[in-house]
């Protein structure tokens, strides 16, 4: 079967993240990019169906030039190929308009899976799987946390509050997981070695012939107004026990509501 | 931001990886498996399925391909996440290194694929108690009988003989032709009969231990000889900058997890006004332990590509200079690291008090600084020898 993973590069969680004053974008520049982590759950899991069903992988990602750190590992970690999609035109395309841009990609491709994380780490809006399976006229299985392939149908396990639901579809279809779905593998030295022999398209968008108009800045419909800094967390209350902890507690839980 | 081109895409994809292996075990683990007696095979048999121990080997023997540069990313990651691996320097960098060079093409299949993937070690056994730093010394034998060989005498302080299906010996024989002594290395089998090893109680808190040998007339099938007979000694120089190397990068990696430890101490604590790190008291030390450490990293990576550009002599001086360096900057980041965190330092929560004598061990092993000092003194700067 034929895997197309979609995986974004997402400035480091751990790093200080700072806004651009003039765009209110995250300002990538300022700290190391890597793959969005829920992203490696998507590899792994399109390679674990390969290693079972045969097949390939083909890795897509979409960024700034400079962001090839996130389709590189998917390579390390064993994906055949990648394609990696980046034009000054697409910077500040917002969930629609970078929807738009990886459909069109997918347009260029043959799959039968789409595997893509359930939320990115940076931005966070957890729309992409649904706007693109939409573009594609595809079904959607969203959150899932197993994932089946039979002939031509998939089943998953969608992790839900109260357990998981078990929902199927014909493929092709579009899967969104989370992490509780595997553990990635750590690329190996030869999968290292391998990667940088992988094939890589660079697309921009006269390439994908996509109109610079319906991405980027000009083509997002949404904008960002406006953005302050969160106040840094304030101290914690400490409960000292002097025999009426416990009705201090629960008095503090009450005062927030939480009982 | 321009790299240095020591790091490569790959070495960097390659510290990264080794680096998020080492997150998931990182010192907790190592520590307590060396508290409970226990071993670290967990740890060394992932990392060998990845590939990682085998780096150095050639391709052709299921290793990696790549070099002792490599190798030196593996162990300084690991060290830097607080698991070093200790049997790195000795398995894949010495024995591997010997073996890919000098051995026989039988010996190269027996061992070199198991080396890469982790499912085979052997020990290195060239210290005994009357040779350490003056191995010239060394009165371990082997004899001719028929086709065979027999083994005698005794070796200490040889690190992981339990976790080792084999020792790799340093003795010496006796030349057909001058009847003056050479040396030559066989491989030993644990379970040969006449072959003793217990363990010699250290003050280490590691899951490899160190162990006194006893070669009691051990006989050995000719093909237990490394290579060929007469190839000794360049056999035991092929194995010396590899381990010098890996020592170096096992300080560097410790070193680097020291200060790590102590900078996010010293962010965080606050005894009287400002965190401990905006006094200079705290900060200096710090500041000038990450100079020692950045320094003997570059030292080591010179070492490590100019053996693995085969120039043997050029690289002798790097490795001797670079597990001099290491090892000064590691003993000084950890004990300002344990300073850095007052009484917690002496904790075993923290973990640092436990790199005291482990750090300490890199200044006398594998050979010591004042053998270093001495070899700089005689060989690049040309003084006199004095013994
Ligand atoms: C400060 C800031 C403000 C923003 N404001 C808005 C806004 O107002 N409105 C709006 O719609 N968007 C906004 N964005 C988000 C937008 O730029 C997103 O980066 C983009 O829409 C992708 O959505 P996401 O990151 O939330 O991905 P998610 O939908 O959370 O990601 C889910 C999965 O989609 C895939 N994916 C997502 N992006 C890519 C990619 N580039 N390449 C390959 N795969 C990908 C990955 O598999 C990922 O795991 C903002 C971003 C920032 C940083
Ligand atoms: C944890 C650990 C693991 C080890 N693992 C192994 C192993 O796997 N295999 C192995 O073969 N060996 C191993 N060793 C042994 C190690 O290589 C020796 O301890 C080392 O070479 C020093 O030898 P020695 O202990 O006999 O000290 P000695 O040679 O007795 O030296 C004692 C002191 O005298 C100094 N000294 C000696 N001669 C001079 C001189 N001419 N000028 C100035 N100072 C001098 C030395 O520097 C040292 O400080 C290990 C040791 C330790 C501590």
């Amino acid at each position: 079967m034929k895997i197309v993973v979609l995986v974004k590069q997402v400035p480091d969680t751990a790093a200080d993240k700072r806004l651009d004053p003039d765009t209110l974008a995250v300002d990538r520049g300022a700290v190391d990019g890597l793959i969005n982590e829920m992203d490696e759950f998507a590899v792994e899991e399109a390679l674990q169906l390969v290693e079972k069903h045969g097949g390939e992988v083909t890795v897509v990602s979409m960024g700034p030039d400079d962001a090839t750190d996130a389709y590189k590992k998917a390579l390390q970690m064993g994906a055949d190929k990648a394609v990696f999609l980046s034009d000054p035109a697409l910077a500040g395309s917002d969930a629609l308009a970078t929807s738009e841009a990886l459909a069109k990609v997918l347009g260029t491709l043959e799959y039968d899976l789409v595997i893509l994380g359930s939320e990115a780490s940076d931005a966070r809006t957890s729309l992409v799987p649904a706007l693109l399976a939409e573009r594609l006229g595809l079904p959607q299985l969203t959150f899932a946390s197993k994932v089946e392939v039979d002939g031509s149908a998939i089943r998953v396990n969608r992790l839900t509050d109260y357990g998981h639901d078990v929902v199927e579809a014909a493929l092709p279809a579009v899967v969104s997981v989370v992490e509780k779905i595997n553990e990635p593998r750590y690329p190996s030295f030869k999968g290292i070695m391998a990667a940088k022999k992988k094939p890589v398209e660079a697309l921009d968008l006269a390439g994908l012939g996509l109109d610079a108009g319906s991405v980027g800045w000009a083509g997002s419909r949404s904008k960002v107004l406006d953005a302050t800094v969160a106040p840094p967390r304030a101290k914690g209350t400490i409960v000292t026990d002097e025999g009426n902890g416990g009705s201090e507690l629960v008095g503090f839980l009450a005062s927030k509501k939480f009982v | 931001m321009t790299e240095f081109p020591f790091e490569s895409e790959e070495r960097r994809a390659l510290r990264s990886a080794v680096a998020a292996l080492g997150k998931r075990y990182g010192s907790a683990y190592m520590q307590g498996k060396g508290r409970a007696g226990e071993d670290s095979n967990e740890l060394w048999l992932e990392a060998g399925k990845l590939g990682y121990l085998g780096v150095s080997l050639p391709e052709q023997y299921g290793g990696g391909g790549g070099g002792i540069a490599d190798l030196v990313i593996v162990q300084e990651e690991l060290g830097a996440a607080g698991c070093p691996l200790l049997l790195l320097v000795v398995t894949p960098a010495i024995c591997g290194s010997i073996i890919a060079r000098f051995g026989t093409q039988a010996q190269k299949q027996r061992f070199l694929p198991g080396f890469a993937d982790g499912t085979e070690r052997m020990a290195f056994g060239i210290t005994e108690p009357d040779a350490g730093s003056n191995s010239h010394a060394i009165t371990t034998t082997a004899r001719r009988d028929g086709a065979d060989w027999i083994l005698k005498g005794r070796k200490v302080f040889i690190s992981g003989v339990d976790n080792c299906a084999t020792t790799m010996i340093v003795s010496r024989t006796e030349d057909a032709r001058t009847g003056k002594l050479k040396p030559a290395l066989f491989i030993v089998p644990r379970e040969a009969p006449g072959f003793e090893y217990r363990a010699i109680p250290m003050e280490l808190i590691s899951p490899d231990r160190q162990f006194e040998l006893y070669l009691d007339d051990v006989r050995l099938p000719a093909d237990a000889l490394v290579g060929d007979e007469d190839a000794g000694i360049a056999q035991v120089f092929a194995g010396l900058n590899p381990e010098r190397i890996m020592v170096a990068a096992l300080a560097n990696g410790i070193a680097r997890h020291a200060l790590d430890k102590a900078v996010a101490y010293a962010r965080e604590r606050t005894v009287f006004r400002g965190p401990i790190g905006s006094h200079q008291g705290i900060a200096h030390p710090l500041a000038q332990a990450k100079i020692e450490v950045e320094l003997a990293r570059l030292m080591t990576q010179k070492a490590a590509l100019l053996n693995d550009a085969g120039d043997d002599l050029g690289a002798g001086e790097a490795a001797n200079m670079a597990k001099y360096a290491a090892a000064e900057a590691v003993t000084h980041a950890v004990d300002q690291a344990v300073q850095t965190l007052g009484g917690n330092g002496l904790t075993q929560e923290y973990g640092l008090a436990a790199l005291i004598n482990f750090a300490r061990v890199t200044r006398v092993a594998p050979v010591s600084r004042e053998m270093i000092l001495n070899f700089v003194a005689q060989h690049t700067l040309g003084l006199p020898k004095s013994y």
